[in-house]
């Protein structure tokens, strides 16, 4: 499976998927102008990925900002893994974010209770 | 609207509005008004309340916080951001409602959003952020919240140029619009809609400054209202705008048919002199959804069957594009459909093969797997296809709902999809819910262009403000009211005076209710002590005045036509010929049969089972002391060939006795199709002689072979069968004459015990009633009856034809025939004869033996010319010129006769001697066990009459031989006569004698092509209804 890999600029985060190394990440700002068109290759990427998935995946969001339409566009990456989860693959969705950002912590509780996937929340020092 | 989603819903508008200079006094007075209208001025305090520390209680918190503060100078964006904290819970938010609400409602909430933030016109791009993603979240396409986003957001006409959008006003500048528009008259200010296709939902918006109602409650300027089905506009001048007006302009486009229907001033009166229907004129034309509405006894259903052509109207005329209905028949043919309030699905069949035969019916130019295709997608239209192969099963006994039930119902018609649909009381007997999807189903099918009407009985507020227009009668058929239902109670209310006589709904709840016209219309009077009087306030001719007077100096009234098309509106309809329907109507029958297998093993076991216990019991043996069985000494044989006709004639009644009564509605329906009659009567006929035939061949094997009759078989089952295809046809002229089931059973035994006791088996013809016996042949009322033939065809042909007698019954008969003159009749003469010598010899004239006399002469006429040289003329053996010249000539005649017949006796005893003598000679052992196993005795005494004291009788001047039946050929009463004495061994017909056997079996048959004809023309159905049962009013 070929590694996604995309480049952070000023308002779309950095994404790598790469599956033979196991290294799944979305960091950084998310406000695309166009979220739809900018995420279609992730969950494309994902789709795939979960008809033949690693036996364990762990995935890293290390976001600092996401704007409304980013965040349904998250919601819709959840429930991908929400879907693995149900066929029974082992998945973990670790939330990283500043420890003075509140709002973010609380963003990864909500979206915690949204979706039935673990979450491991790590908050860290800038 | 549930206290959950009500929160949600808050939580929502003020995480939205918060964004971008937080929420101000027009958002709060917006939220505020949409709450009143939503749960009432009491409860919207408590959310107004919730709205406001949403969207306030985290600004201040936010403000301390210092991440908040922090994201936008971490990051400095160049325009403010939503937090992240926000957008995933208005995404939790969103989430909810949309699993609870559907999609017409989620519609309604983006509408609402999206006027809450153009309340202060603060449009900026971080709310129309979160807009847009909610409306991801509803899954509303692009398109239609674009349009939604448009039509919120724009005052002007020419910012109305999208697809969904209309504008009604009275003029339109000159150069031709950008926009779509809608010409209406009398409108100052140019109103607004919007349509939103993927859920057919309307908006309506009015920037006008001057008052207008909507439904009755007032409409504040520019605010955007739901413009739902059965909703009326009214403007402070000019025609209120219905529903359906903007419904269809927004069809327009589609170019659908144009169908008009105009009643014009019809009255009908029934048989009795009821009066139905009087003069009633409204018209309706393409797109609407009518109700007729009235109280019971108003007429609803009559008008029903007035316009769909059921009834003829005795006065007026009921027009199709202005073809009328009844004189132009044949072009309107096909173009409506009807569907009775009665169920019209056949029991045993499935969902899917009650649509599916049906539909055999209507397309002749589909191939059957287009007929099947054309079935599965209407199925699945329904919602039915999962249901398909379940069998309907009754009304009580439920398989598939009642709403399924009336679905498929309604499909029956549907599938032909006509222009004009006529259906009685669709929802009665349905819970709301299915009445609200039959309603839906109906609302569709007008949106699609046709024409519906529909009577109901106290429609909920809901279903009856679906209607485009209602039509509502009063007793005797009176039309009171014609036109857009919320207004309906509002003409009502103010001809009554009430107080808030122009609101037509309740301004919380927006229900129009119904039941207050019918409240109004017959409130009755009240005398001085307050009680309420029998006498209505105002009567139904007043109240047809009150409405014609209000709508006399309407150039616009609704009961008129306005313009209507001439050619005839399109016909999907196309009858198969009479061999198919045939066809279709034998595989419908016999798969009907097929699926219910009860009913299957009980029609193929009954007969077997009659046979086993009947043969079985009576399986007799003379000789106490033997065991073996003699057929020859079984006295019960005739009781036998008379239970056994008995067995096949109640067999064939009862499978047949409920066939078309139990179909009588599905026949309505047909007839309305003008499907042929002959083709059901002769496949239903088919199917029964099919099982009749089965049946009666069961009972013979059987029986016969228990009772040891030998070689008879096929004349049994012969007899049977045709006695059972005749109880047959008899069983379905009662199924078709009478009109319950009890009545049919009833009837039964009525038809049963005259064809058992006119058979001619239980008792003898000659001692009935003297008013219906006839002296030398069967009475004539026993000539109708089959049993009597088909009993005497297996007696005589028991008797005659079996191996045994039929070589010496020739023999026989020559013998009783020489026996009977020589020893009884002529004996009789002379006795006679001696009498008026007496008398002439002693008194000289002939007086009290003159009677004889003429026995006498009537006898010896009979034989003129038998005996040689002697002559007599007419006038010869009259008491005045009787002499011992008469004397002589008689005596001489009678002993030359005498001797004549004893000698033709003696020669055919001889014969028969040596023939029986030539058998006994070969075969002396084989002669004995054919007469035990042919010969009956029991049989043979019957068809003798050996019993019968009086050997002749004297009747009306003539002698009648009772004696040896069976041996006796009729004497012709005419080239046709075929009557005859019972067990005649032949009969007479067009100047040739046949077989007693032959005849009578195909006599029967011509009984039951006479009662195919009595059935088809339903001769005797006819004669009940006009004599006795006139329909009641």
């Amino acid at each position: 499976m070929d590694t996604l890999r995309l480049e952070q600029t000023d308002d779309s985060p950095s994404i790598l998927l790469d599956k033979e190394s196991s290294q799944f990440e979305i960091s950084g700002k998310s406000l695309p102008e166009d979220v739809v068109d900018f995420y279609q290759p992730v969950l494309d990427w994902l789709q795939t990925y979960q008809s033949e998935p690693n036996p364990k995946t762990e995935f890293n969001f290390k976001l600092i900002y996401f704007n409304t339409a980013s965040s349904k566009l998250i919601l819709d990456i959840l429930m991908i893994f929400e879907e693995m989860v149900q066929e029974g693959h082992e998945i973990l969705v670790k939330w990283y974010s500043i420890k003075s950002d509140e709002d973010m912590q609380e963003a990864g509780k909500e979206y915690e209770e949204m979706v039935d996937v673990p979450f491991e929340h790590i908050a860290y020092e800038l | 609207m549930s206290e959950e989603i009500l929160k949600a819903l808050m939580q929502l508008f003020a995480l939205i509005t918060k964004q971008d200079g937080g929420i101000g006094q027009k958002e709060i007075d917006y939220v505020n008004r949409f709450l009143v209208q939503q749960i009432g001025v009491d409860s919207a305090k408590e959310y107004l309340q919730l709205y406001k520390e949403t969207a306030e209680e985290k600004e201040p918190d936010e403000e301390k916080k210092p991440a908040a503060e922090k994201k936008p100078t971490e990051e400095p964006p160049r325009k403010k951001l939503t937090s992240v904290l926000d957008s995933v819970k208005v995404l939790k938010l969103c989430k909810q409602i949309s699993k609870t609400i559907n999609q017409r409602q989620k519609m309604v909430v983006l509408v609402r959003i999206l006027e809450l933030i153009n309340a202060e016109y603060n449009l900026t791009e971080q709310r129309l952020g979160i807009v847009k993603t909610v409306s991801d979240i509803f899954r509303i396409s692009k398109e239609e919240y674009e349009s939604i986003f448009t039509f919120v957001t724009s005052y002007q006409p020419e910012e109305f140029t999208l697809e969904n959008h209309l504008v009604v006003a009275d003029s339109i500048e000159k150069t031709s619009p950008s926009y779509r528009h809608y010409q209406f008259d009398g409108i100052d200010t140019p109103l607004f809609f919007l349509r939103i296709p993927s859920v057919e939902l309307y908006f309506v918006k009015y920037p006008g400054e001057h008052e207008a109602y909507l439904n009755g409650h007032i409409v504040n300027p520019g605010v955007i209202y739901l413009f739902a089905s059965g909703s009326s506009l009214r403007l402070h001048v000019g025609q209120p705008i219905y529903y359906s007006d903007i419904a269809t302009h927004f069809m327009a486009d589609l170019s659908l048919e144009k169908i008009t229907l105009e009643a014009d001033q019809l009255s009908y009166s029934f048989p009795g002199g009821v009066t139905g229907l009087q003069n009633v004129s409204f018209s309706a034309h393409q797109g609407n959804l009518v109700g007729i509405m009235g109280s019971s006894g108003s007429g609803k259903t009559t008008l029903l069957n007035t316009l769909s052509g059921m009834y003829r109207p005795d006065d007026g005329h009921v027009r199709i594009n202005n073809l009328d209905l009844w004189t132009d028949a044949d072009q309107l043919h096909g173009v409506s459909g009807f569907v009775p309030q009665d169920d019209l699905l056949i029991e045993e069949l499935t969902v899917f093969e009650n649509l599916y035969f049906s539909a055999k019916f209507c397309f002749k130019q589909l191939s059957d797997k287009e007929v099947r295709e054309k079935v599965n997608a209407t199925l699945t239209n329904l919602g039915l296809i999962e249901k398909k192969d379940l069998k309907v099963g009754s009304v009580m006994n439920k398989t598939i709902s009642g709403g399924q039930r009336k679905r498929l119902n309604i499909a029956l018609e549907l599938i032909r999809e006509p222009s004009i649909l006529f259906l009685d009381e669709p929802t009665s007997g349905l819970s709301s819910r299915d009445s609200e999807n039959v309603m839906d189903l109906l609302r569709e099918l007008t949106l699609k262009g046709k024409l519906v009407f529909v009577v109901i009985h106290q429609p909920s507020s809901e279903l009856y403000k679906m209607f485009d227009r209602v039509v509502i009668l009063d007793f005797g058929g009176r039309l009171v009211y014609y036109g857009n239902p919320v207004e309906a109670v509002i003409h009502f209310k103010e001809v009554d005076n009430q107080v808030n006589a122009g609101v037509g709904e309740c301004p919380i709840c927006g229900n129009a209710h119904p039941e207050q016209i019918f409240n109004i219309i017959e409130a009755q009077q009240v005398d001085e002590f307050g009680n309420y009087t029998n006498q209505r306030k105002v009567n139904p001719h007043t109240w047809q005045e009150i409405f014609v007077e209000k709508t006399l100096d309407d150039p616009l009234s609704p009961l008129k036509a306005s313009s209507s098309p001439e050619s005839p509106p399109p016909v999907n309809l196309n009858v198969p010929g009479w061999f198919r329907q045939l066809i279709n109507y034998l595989r419908r029958d016999i798969r009907s049969k097929i699926n219910n297998m009860q009913y299957l093993l009980m029609i193929l076991l009954v007969s077997p089972a009659l046979a086993l216990i009947l043969s079985y019991i009576i399986r007799y043996i003379a000789d106490p002391t033997s065991n073996t069985y003699v057929f020859r000494e079984n006295e019960n044989i005739p009781i036998y060939i008379f239970m056994s006709l008995i067995a096949a004639l109640f067999v064939g009644l009862i499978v047949s006795a409920e066939e078309i009564f139990k179909d009588r509605k599905i026949l309505k329906r047909e007839k309305f199709l003008h499907l042929s009659r002959s083709s059901y009567l002769l496949a239903k006929i088919g199917t029964l002689i099919v099982i009749s035939a089965i049946q009666s061949i069961a009972f013979v094997l059987i029986a016969n072979q228990i009772l040891e009759i030998r070689q008879m078989t096929l004349p049994y089952w012969l007899a049977l069968f045709s006695t059972a295809v005749c109880a047959n046809l008899i069983g379905l002229v009662i199924s078709s004459a009478f009109n319950s089931a009890v009545t049919i059973y009833i009837v039964i035994p009525l038809v049963m015990i005259p064809l058992m006791v006119l058979s001619g088996a239980m008792f003898s013809f000659e001692k009935l009633n003297r008013k219906i016996t006839s002296i030398d042949r069967v009475p004539l009322i026993a000539e109708l009856i089959p049993t009597k033939w088909t009993y005497e065809a297996l007696m005589v042909n028991q008797f005659k034809n079996n191996e045994f007698e039929k070589n010496f019954y020739d023999y026989e008969k020559r013998i009783s025939y020489n026996n009977f003159k020589s020893a009884y009749l002529i004996p009789q003469l002379e006795e006679r004869f001696n009498d008026c010598i007496y008398e002439f010899r002693e008194n000289g004239t002939i007086n009290t033996s003159a009677s004889a006399l003429d026995v006498l002469k009537n006898e010896i006429l009979q034989w003129q010319g038998a005996v040689k040289d002697i002559h007599f003329k007419d006038s010869e053996l009259e008491p005045h010129v009787f002499s011992e010249s008469t004397i002589d000539k008689v005596n001489a005649f009678l002993s030359d006769l005498k001797r004549y017949y004893i000698n033709q006796f003696s020669i055919a005893n001889r014969e028969k001697e040596r023939h029986l003598g030539k058998l006994m000679k070969e075969r002396r052992s084989v002669y004995f066990s054919m007469l035990d196993k042919y010969h009956n005795e029991a049989i043979a005494d019957y068809v003798k009459k050996i019993y019968e004291k009086n050997k002749l009788i004297e009747y009306e001047g003539r002698l009648y031989q009772q004696i040896d039946p069976i041996f006796l050929d009729p004497i012709p009463s005419g080239f046709l006569g075929i009557r005859s004495h019972f067990y005649a061994p032949r009969k007479y017909f067009l100047g040739r004698y046949y077989d007693t056997f032959n005849f009578n079996i195909g006599f029967i048959w011509f009984l039951t092509l006479m009662l195919y004809i009595v059935l088809y023309y339903d001769l005797v159905g006819r004669a009940i209804r006009t004599k006795w049962l006139k329909p009641k009013p």
